[in-house]
């Protein structure tokens, strides 16, 4: 694959009071180029006003998620060879938009830490003046290990029709972790966990559209999660 | 965000259980008022010699007696018979049953939760689906006599 390639980019500036729109831009390929590169390609040559969020390059800190070619990807981990010549690039759904690319965590942030993402112990006193290691068996791994790679990208919040219908939903993302910390054998949280979700905006929306699994660059399976937690309630 | 012709089989799955689901709501409603003027209202059920029950029932019927309405038939059968085993599919899952266990993640692999076991269901509610429009079909046009 030689020649060029044409980025079609959502552009928008709420706070400008400007229409949005799409720009055509025509960038150069070269052997390897991602998505982001060729969205950096626009930024340094082209137009230095598009407005993009990224950091690591490399699909481990989450940060350059967006539309392309109508799926939440990352930009970094996504070829332009697997593609095609012409690319659609768009904020993700589901986030409000801060300006073209760019789109605000802060829900989906809030709901994370609302399910409280971290070991619950009763043990106060080891917790400060840890004696020794919680050991753990490979099957006990096995049981959340999957649901700790999340980077909380929020390709899986920007998929979920549920959380499109209804914005109090928790989101794939937030309930992935819960179960994560759930299925601990480190967790002392139990029931205080599930009662968290068990509500009508809770687990109880999901319709298992599966859309977040599909998206989830590092095989999450945010899906399973909920269906993994819904069993927890559901046998008590 | 309706048509979801970029996802997986699941979400397809939801689309149509959504859409289903509004339909066959919307006529089991339509129905309920259809069947008390077909029956001609509760008075009917005292007032002999019932010639205003039988007028009613004759009228509604040669209303509801062509194309439009066995296609509309042939359809809501289509919806009930998907709508109700693929919900017996999202019940399973509720439950985690026909789902994989979780594990570490291998590169490239399918999501657990995409498992053929659940996907099989999915396939045999459009497949009973279809069945259910040929049974239809059969019961209203006599396609199957023809």
């Amino acid at each position: 694959m030689e020649g060029k390639v044409v980025f079609t980019v959502f552009r928008h500036d709420p706070s400008a009071g400007e229409r949005p729109r799409f720009v055509r831009y025509e960038v150069p390929y070269r052997s390897g180029m991602t998505v982001l590169d060729g969205l950096l390609y626009i930024k340094e040559r082209i137009d230095h006003t598009l407005a993009i969020r990224y950091s690591c390059r490399m699909g481990i800190c989450g940060s350059c998620g967006m539309k392309v070619n109508g799926l939440p990807r990352l930009a970094c981990f996504t070829q332009v060879s697997e593609l095609g010549r012409s690319i659609k690039v768009e904020p993700l759904p589901n986030h409000p938009l801060v300006r073209d690319l760019v789109t605000d965590f802060t829900a989906f942030f809030s709901k994370h830490r609302a399910v409280k993402p971290w070991l619950i112990r009763k043990d106060a006193e080891e917790q400060e003046n840890p004696t020794r290691q919680y050991l753990q068996s490979d099957q006990e791994l096995e049981r959340y290990i999957q649901f700790s790679y999340c980077i909380s990208c929020g390709l899986c919040y920007s998929a979920c029709p549920v959380v499109t219908a209804l914005p109090e939903f928790p989101g794939p993302q937030a309930l992935a972790w819960l179960y994560r910390f759930y299925a601990d054998s480190r967790d002392q949280g139990g029931r205080e966990r599930l009662r968290l979700v068990d509500d009508a905006t809770g687990i109880w929306r999901c319709h298992f559209a599966g859309s977040c699994s599909q998206v989830c660059p590092k095989g999450v399976d945010p899906a399973l999660a909920i269906q993994l937690l819904r069993r927890a309630v559901l046998r008590g | 965000m309706l048509f979801p012709s970029r996802y997986s089989l699941e979400r397809w799955s939801y689309t149509l259980q959504r859409i289903t689901g509004v339909v066959v709501t919307l006529y089991f409603v339509l129905h309920v008022i259809e069947t008390g003027n077909f029956v001609g209202g509760p008075s009917v059920w005292y007032v002999p010699p019932y010639d205003y029950a039988r007028a009613y029932y004759e009228e509604i019927r040669e209303f509801l007696h062509n194309p439009v309405f066995d296609v509309g038939l042939v359809i809501i059968g289509w919806m009930v018979a998907f709508h109700a085993v693929n919900g017996l599919r999202l019940t399973l899952a509720h439950f985690g049953i026909t789902l994989g266990r979780p594990s570490r993640v291998e590169p490239e692999a399918p999501p657990r939760s995409f498992s053929p076991f659940q996907r099989a269901i999915f396939w045999i509610s459009i497949a009973l689906a279809v069945f259910a429009v040929v049974y239809s079909l059969n019961a209203l046009m006599g396609v199957l006599a023809a």
